[in-house]
């Protein structure tokens, strides 16, 4: 790639044609965090050392001794990404290499379980690039319900009962935690937005200090879904308000694509069986709240809420421990 | 005792059979246990399910490694693994297969029946999943558990999951392969060739975590080593590329987890049908259709 291009004019034509993370990795048919981390790498080049913690990518890529990535990789504990990710740079540092050291953490390794030494390495600003494939559930394990599992969706610890259908809570919110620390760049991504996704990955990797990726990565398995229809499930997030894409420099965010028009969820809903359970009443719920969240993210560019909003919300209920609250 | 070892794949439905056949043994008045083994790998890999069945109770835990007998979900799979080591020689194979016991190579010469469980599972189930239709033909290989206790199993098994009408249909797709499957004696030509690993005892593992890229033996390891476990052998459906219909929009090429799609200097594609694991995304993606879905592993 010519270095003179502008990153905001890059497009999926200006990617390298050189792979880093290569085939005969183990992942499953369709296989969203493998079309993430393989393109990321491509931008990232050769002189990148890889930090993964416990996930499917430890699982399906590197198994000692071998290893899907064609460049140093190291693995560890669950919760550490942000901080073994700062020991490889301090030690590349001390070395004199340059290097750049990137950690590729699953949700449940940022939004949960890895959320300390996240912010921990996002305070101190290292000089990092943190990458969370976000495929809403602990999907290794065989899909427990974490921070990042949507609202309604069946997981193994959000069952689908009589009386409380799939997770009662909705996502939360790490990317504004995130923006909270003011970091030197972060941004969200979806691998079916690809201009979108080269522009974002480039200027992540050109800038100094801590960066912080989000990409939303849909799971076959996990998600009940089609293995040919990843893509188009990526695509519908973003079109349904399932998914924002945006970026924020130091804690100021700006609004990299916004759909003409909003889909309704129910289209992202129907390609997944994990939501095949849901309710009509969940199903508002959730809409309503995709609306007030599109209206919140896209307030320069919307007049009011795509739907209409009841006047009080219904609060949404408790997980069905009887001494919630108590 | 009897054992029992089940090859298929990832989503053929292995453990579910070896819990069912399980079951039905116990209907039968034995001791039985039922267990998958847990690989690293996904959907569309190779996978073992595992039986016991004793007149007394099991104490025995470990993986079945002589069985007296081998149930193999998908007929391709000695291709790829050399599933028959250890199969007694007095012992038998239920194969899903379109070929004749005598016909197909399993690397032992046993004992065989062979049943095409995959036609069965589309007419009844309307979906590739075989492992009902092998339970009849079990039942037919050896008369340690009766058809009878089988079908009810099936009934008992599959209509608490799926509903009752579920569990009927696949008692039937049973009872069709208990039917319609041929007995035989498969060939044993093929030899039985373990794949090469390197793993070394502790001692001799290098100091530290970093590992380069080494040749031991004849497996490589190390960086970018993974290139030796070839995928492709998982496909059950392929892209055709219709080379004249493409718009070099590279977004196949983008969207394909393998990296099996080669862009070429001209921007047009390649396949390397070694690693493709079939999923379809780049037919989906294509906005000019000029990929299209096959049935089969095949190569263009």
């Amino acid at each position: 790639m010519s270095e003179a291009k502008d990153i905001t004019k890059l497009t999926l034509r200006d990617v390298p044609n050189k792979d880093y993370f290569l085939w005969g990795h183990g992942a499953c048919p369709g296989c969203g965090v493998a079309i993430a981390v393989k393109n990321i790498m491509r931008i990232l080049g050769p002189d990148t050392i890889v930090y993964v913690p416990a996930s499917c990518l430890v699982v399906f890529a590197a198994q000692y001794p071998t290893s899907a990535f064609d460049v140093p990789y190291f693995f560890t504990a669950f919760e550490n990404t942000g901080a073994v990710a700062t020991g490889i740079k301090a030690a590349m540092r001390r070395k004199g290499k340059k290097a750049a050291v990137v950690g590729f953490a699953g949700d449940g390794g940022t939004f949960d379980i890895g959320l300390q030494a996240l912010s921990g390495a996002a305070d101190r600003n290292e000089d990092i690039l943190y990458v969370c494939l976000d495929n809403e559930a602990y999907m290794n394990t065989g899909i427990q319900m974490s921070g990042a599992t949507p609202f309604g969706a069946w997981t193994t610890t959000s069952p689908v009962g009589k009386v409380i259908k799939g997770k009662r809570r909705f996502k939360k919110d790490v990317d504004h935690i995130m923006a909270a620390h003011e970091p030197p760049y972060m941004a969200t991504l979806s691998i079916a937005h690809f201009n979108d996704f080269v522009r974002k990955v480039e200027r992540a990797k050109s800038i100094e200090g801590f960066r912080f990726l989000h990409v939303l990565t849909p799971c076959v398995p996990g998600w009940r879904s089609e293995s040919s229809r990843t893509m188009e499930i990526a695509k519908l997030a973003v079109e349904t308000g399932m998914w924002t894409l945006f970026e924020a420099v130091k804690g100021e965010s700006s609004l990299t694509y916004k759909p003409s028009t909003m889909l309704p969820v129910t289209d992202y809903l129907k390609l997944q069986g994990r939501f095949a359970h849901m309710t009509v009443d969940d199903v508002n719920a959730l809409q309503r709240w995709l609306c007030m969240k599109w209206w919140v993210h896209y307030k320069d560019q919307v007049e009011a809420p795509p739907c209409k909003l009841y006047e009080t919300e219904r609060p949404v209920a408790h997980d069905g421990d009887p001494l919630h609250g108590v | 005792m009897y054992e029992i070892r089940f090859h298929g794949r990832g989503g053929q439905g292995a453990v579910m059979a070896a819990q069912t056949l399980a079951e039905a043994a116990v209907l039968q008045g034995f001791h039985a246990q039922a267990f998958p083994y847990f690989g690293a790998e996904r959907r569309g890999a190779p996978v073992k399910a595992f039986t016991r069945i004793d007149e007394k109770r099991i104490s025995l835990k470990s993986q079945i490694y002589k069985p007296d007998m081998l149930v193999i979900l998908d007929g391709g799979l000695p291709d790829i693994e050399p599933i028959a080591d250890g199969l007694r020689p007095e012992g038998k194979a239920v194969v899903n297969t379109t070929l004749r016991p005598e016909e197909y190579d399993l690397g032992i010469s046993v004992d065989c029946v062979t049943v095409d469980a995959t036609t069965i599972a589309y007419e009844k189930l309307k979906a590739p999943i075989v492992n009902t239709a092998i339970l009849g033909a079990i039942a037919k290989a050896d008369d340690i558990v009766s058809l009878d206790h089988v079908l009810q199993a099936i009934k008992d098994k599959f209509g608490e999951k799926l509903g009752e009408r579920a569990g009927v249909l696949n008692a039937e797709a049973a009872k069709t392969a208990y039917d319609t499957c041929i007995e035989g004696r498969c060939k044993g030509e093929r030899p039985l060739v373990q794949k090469a690993t390197w793993l070394p005892p502790w001692e001799e593992i290098p100091p530290g975590t970093a590992l380069p890229v080494a040749n031991m033996g004849e497996v490589v390891v190390g960086p970018g080593s993974s290139w030796q476990n070839l995928t492709g052998t998982w496909r059950i459906q392929s892209p055709m590329y219709k080379k004249d219909k493409c718009v070099r929009c590279l977004r196949c090429w983008w969207s394909c987890p393998e990296g099996t799609i080669k862009r070429q200097e001209d921007d047009y594609m390649r396949w390397d049908y070694r690693y493709c694991k079939g999923c379809g995304v780049c037919a989906n993606i294509c906005p000019a259709s000029a990929i299209e879905m096959k049935k089969g592993a095949r190569e263009w």
